[in-house]
């Protein structure tokens, strides 16, 4: 059979790695991805271990990467992805890496640092000149005359000659938000002996560190006295305005303000000179930077494998278990033998047997992996057991059809899937971020395959867009049943409903001969037909899908060396589901048969019989289908109950009359089938005690511990749980009918509510036109977001749970790990 | 009995359809007249009431169907890495939708109640379908 029936072979490998070429046989081995190693040195510690030195440095190294990745980031540039293949460097030539990258690192903080200070300079400079430049006119024309004038203070401060007092002068720049405190608290604490004038910059400046543009306010503050000028420089160092000094002479002024203007020229060059130098490192980095962080990624990566094997100094060599799949044990060994060759080295592998349980490994491809990713979700099998996904690629897309069922809605979604399909290999598609798209992306061959079987329950149900189509003429004569029951039109003018009996001779003329007859979409009481097939067809559904679940369980048996459970388990099972529920499926089908309109006031109803016979009563209105009804029923109950307790006791007391067998031959043969190597992995159903999901079973010594009390538990559990299981699973798979019910429901009412009503507006051909888009538009929007999305993750979550409950519980455990090699894969992107 | 051409059947059906849908009452049935008589008195033709639907016909036709995809399609699936899971597949569908089918068919093969229908439906069917 193909590979997904169970997992691969995986065996446990013992590699010897000579020290000389242990790093490049690990390198190689990451670069193929073919085995994972096991942790050797689980006991000790990280810090520990052997090569902790080298993966400090490169997790150093990696600080400086990431500082330069900022660095860059903040440039606005942006770092190209690498090309090419570049393996795990040696170890010699992370030094020459480390080099670079320091050097690099700090060549960028001095450029930095540069550009930072004349930046500040810069800004200081501006400001200057910004403040000389600035015309306080009327204060400075003022300020020589210290006459009568509006401005000249009122207040005569008392004692001293004030016209011997010269004003001063204090120039400045503040930040405009600060400038009213500012004059407010110079008014409040020096009135009367300043004048302050405060006036805005034209042109905002860029703040130095955070580049952001900032109108900043200058001020002339013209005072006297000494004291008040100490009360205002220490106002103005409060609000850390910048203080300039500033001449009182016009040309003084002048010859200050033009060599401002060339020294900020000057440095405006110099900082024109330092950024076009830090563009060049910058450049240089992302040349350097991204094959760099792949390769001393890959090294952390070796070294941390490497950190997992123990060392065995007396063969100079590290000596490594890892799990590797049967079928590669060739490629593995031909890479260990040409990596070492190099150092004239040889690294060998050899297998050993295990005690644990292997890993699973299970190989898709981008079809199947969907598929395999459903049944994994509820739990990774155990190794070796049967697996549920070859099965489930076709019924899952069944199961949710028929709950879907619908040709106009399963087009689409198969259209949609087709296109997500076609398109899989372009490179926009592969690389688009959006989560809800990456989901719906990933599931693109489920979604084309529930679509396609949308389309035939579709068409069995005679469902498209809730509306029925007569492919073949329909099997009821209303003609016939007019003609002959004399409905004329007063008659039928008086009765406003009538029913057609298949009774009367040409009415009924034979099935549909594919899928539900036309005429009950036109029908009032559809539901009631349909609600009687959709059950019956669920409760057929769900036997059919639970019987095969159990005889999946036969294949686990057989392989796992455990025949006594095939008529110990299997057989008991089978006879349970089917002598009860397949019997139900027997009366539902021998009455779709046998009893048919002739009889149909007195037809039995299967429900009272199959109550009756768990009851052992007898309902005498309810007549028989068959002769010897009853005596078959009894059988039957009788024969479903007897086999609980072999299901109950059956297996443990086999196992305990093995076990005391073997007890009295110590020296006696042990069997060499496959159970004994792994273990006894009976946990498959039962649930043995294995807990720990790497430890198996039992074993051929461990069997003397075998502790009954435990075994006849978990029978007693797994006979429980199979017994009221039957029942309550039988009645899980009514969701197909509920689910297919809502959905018809739904899509009828958006039809009738939406579609009809804009269909029947108005009789000139011009107004329905008209007004059937915006209708037609109202239409598509709900049936795409009630029907398709909404209905459709209903019915695939029923779908999913039907799988993983009712059907996997028969015979899957879900108990393994996966087998995850070691590999450079996910550092590569 | 004459047979008259297509093109004037479908010509004779359409205004025999614009009679009716002018017939059609805006009150409720009272007004009904007895439309003009239908294709088949039309024609002169005795016309015979629906077609019979076998019942061995389409369950020989759909055995023989899925049973060629599911008994027959596995032996010709290449060889390849693939083939189990292709088998499988095709054995799969061909059992479910089978079963389906076959379902659906039983269901209404011997029906114990008929479709209860609006009086104008019946009116509307008997004429036109038949």
């Amino acid at each position: 059979m193909g590979s997904m029936f169970r997992s691969e072979e995986v065996a446990l490998v013992q590699l010897f790695l000579p020290t000389a070429a242990a790093y490049t046989c690990v390198s190689q081995l990451g670069e193929l991805g073919l085995v994972e190693f096991r942790d050797l040195n689980a006991s000790v510690s990280a810090f520990q271990r052997r090569f902790v030195v080298d993966v400090r440095r490169c997790e150093e190294l990696e600080k400086t990467f990431t500082f330069l990745q900022e660095e860059v980031r903040r440039a606005g540039l942006v770092l190209p992805r690498p090309e090419g293949r570049l393996p795990a460097p040696p170890p010699r030539d992370l030094l020459r890496i480390q080099e670079e990258t320091e050097r690099l690192a700090q060549e960028l903080r001095d450029v930095r640092g540069n550009q930072q200070s004349l930046r500040v300079q810069l800004h200081q400079l501006q400001l200057h000149a910004a403040v000389l430049g600035q015309g306080h006119g009327p204060q400075l024309a003022t300020a020589h005359t210290y006459g009568a004038s509006e401005r000249t203070p009122l207040l005569q401060a008392p004692g001293g000659p004030h016209q011997d007092l010269r004003v001063n002068f204090v120039a400045g720049a503040v930040e405009p938000h600060k400038a009213p405190a500012l004059e407010r608290l110079l008014w409040r604490a020096c009135r009367g002996f300043l004048i302050a004038s405060f006036s805005e910059l034209e042109r905002p400046l860029e703040h130095p560190v955070t580049g952001e543009p900032a109108t900043w306010m200058t001020f002339l503050i013209s005072y006297w006295g000494e004291q008040i000028g100490q009360k205002i420089r220490k106002i103005t160092d409060c609000f850390h305005c910048h203080v300039f000094p500033f001449l009182e002479q016009e040309e003084a002024r002048r010859a200050a303000l033009q060599q401002l203007q060339q020294q900020s020229q000057e440095m405006q060059e110099v900082l024109g000179e330092t950024e076009r130098f830090l563009s060049q490192v910058l450049g240089r980095v992302q040349q350097l930077l991204p094959p760099a962080q792949v390769q001393v990624r890959k090294m952390k990566a070796v070294y941390l494998a490497l950190n997992q094997c123990s060392v065995s100094t007396t063969h100079k060599c590290l000596i490594a278990e890892a799990w590797c799949a049967t079928r590669d044990l060739p490629a593995l060994q031909e890479a260990l033998r040409d990596s070492s060759a190099e150092e004239g080295v040889s690294a060998v592998a050899h297998r050993i047997p295990s005690r644990d349980m292997p890993p699973t490994l299970i190989r898709t491809n981008r079809f199947t992996a969907s598929f395999q990713g459903i049944v994994d979700s509820y739990g990774v099998g155990r190794y070796q057991e049967v697996n549920p996904a070859p099965y489930t690629i076709i019924t899952f897309p069944f199961l949710f059809a028929v709950m879907f069922g619908d040709v106009g809605h399963g087009l689409l979604m198969f259209l949609f899937a087709l296109a997500m399909v076609l398109a899989e290999n372009r490179p926009a598609v592969k690389a688009a971020q959006n989560e809800i798209w990456q989901t719906f992306f990933g599931g693109r061959y489920l979604l084309l395959l529930m679509g396609l079987f949308s389309v035939y329950t579709g068409f069995i149900y005679n469902e498209c867009f809730s509306r029925a189509s007569s492919i073949f003429p329909s099997g009821w004569s209303v003609a016939a049943m007019a003609n002959q029951s004399g409905w004329s039109d007063a008659f039928l003018a008086q009765h406003t409903m009538l029913t057609l009996d298949p009774n009367v001779t040409g009415v009924f003329l034979g099935p549909y001969p594919f899928g539900i007859d036309p005429i009950w979409s036109l029908a009032a009481n559809h539901l009631s037909f349909l609600n009687s097939f959709k059950m019956k067809m669920s409760v057929i559904l769900g036997v059919v899908h639970m019987a095969f679940g159990v005889v999946l369980g036969v294949f686990n048996h057989m392989h796992f060396g455990q025949r006594h459970r095939l008529l110990l388990e299997t057989l008991p099972e089978l006879t349970f589901l089917l002598g009860l529920f397949g019997y139900l499926v027997f009366l539902v089908i021998y009455k779709w048969l046998h009893v048919s309109a002739a009889s149909a006031a007195s037809a039995p109803s299967i429900l009272i019989h199959f109550i009756n016979m768990f009851l052992f009563s007898h309902s005498p209105t309810n007549r028989p289908l068959y002769p010897q009804q009853e005596v078959v029923q009894a059988m039957l109950v009788v024969l479903a109950l007897a086999m609980v307790p072999v299901l109950l006791l059956g297996t443990p007391l086999h196992l305990l009359c093995r076990h005391r067998r073997r007890r009295r031959r110590p020296t006696g043969r042990k069997q060499e089938d496959k159970a004994g190597l792994l273990g006894l992995p009976d946990a498959s159903v039962n649930g043995w005690g294995s807990d720990e999901e790497k430890a198996g079973g039992l074993e051929d010594e461990q069997e003397a511990e075998l502790v009954p009390s435990e075994v006849f538990m978990h029978q007693a559990i797994h006979t429980i749980e199979f017994c009221l299981g039957c029942i309550s699973n039988t009645a899980s798979y009514l969701r197909l009918w509920a689910l297919s019910l809502a959905h018809a429901q739904l899509s009828e009412v958006l039809w009738a509510m939406v579609m009809r009503i804009g269909l029947g507006l108005g009789r000139e051909v011009g107004v329905a036109a008209v007004v059937l888009v915006p209708i037609f538009a109202a239409f598509a929007v709900m049936t795409v977001a009630i029907l398709l999305v909404m209905e459709g993750l209903s019915a695939f979550l029923h779908a999913l749970r039907l799988h993983w409950v009712e059907f996997q519980n028969k015979f899957y455990s879900g108990t393994g790990y996966k087998l995850s090699p070691f590999t450079f894969a996910a550092t590569d992107d | 009995v004459r047979v008259r051409k297509p093109a004037r059947l479908t010509a004779s059906g359409a205004r025999l359809l614009w009679r009716m849908l002018s017939a059609l009452p805006s009150g409720g049935p009272e007004n009904l007249q007895r439309p003009p008589l239908g294709p088949s008195s039309r024609l002169g033709i005795p016309r015979p009431a629906m077609t019979a639907h076998s019942f061995a016909l389409p369950v020989i036709i759909f055995t023989t169907f899925w049973g060629l995809i599911g008994i027959a399609g596995p032996w010709f699936v290449p060889k390849g890495p693939n083939r189990g899971v292709i088998i499988t597949m095709l054995v799969a569908t061909a059992v479910c939708c089978y079963l389906f089918w076959l379902i659906a068919i039983l269901a209404q093969l011997n029906p114990l109640f008929g479709p209860q229908l609006k009086n104008e439906t019946i009116w509307y069917v008997r004429f036109l379908w038949e």
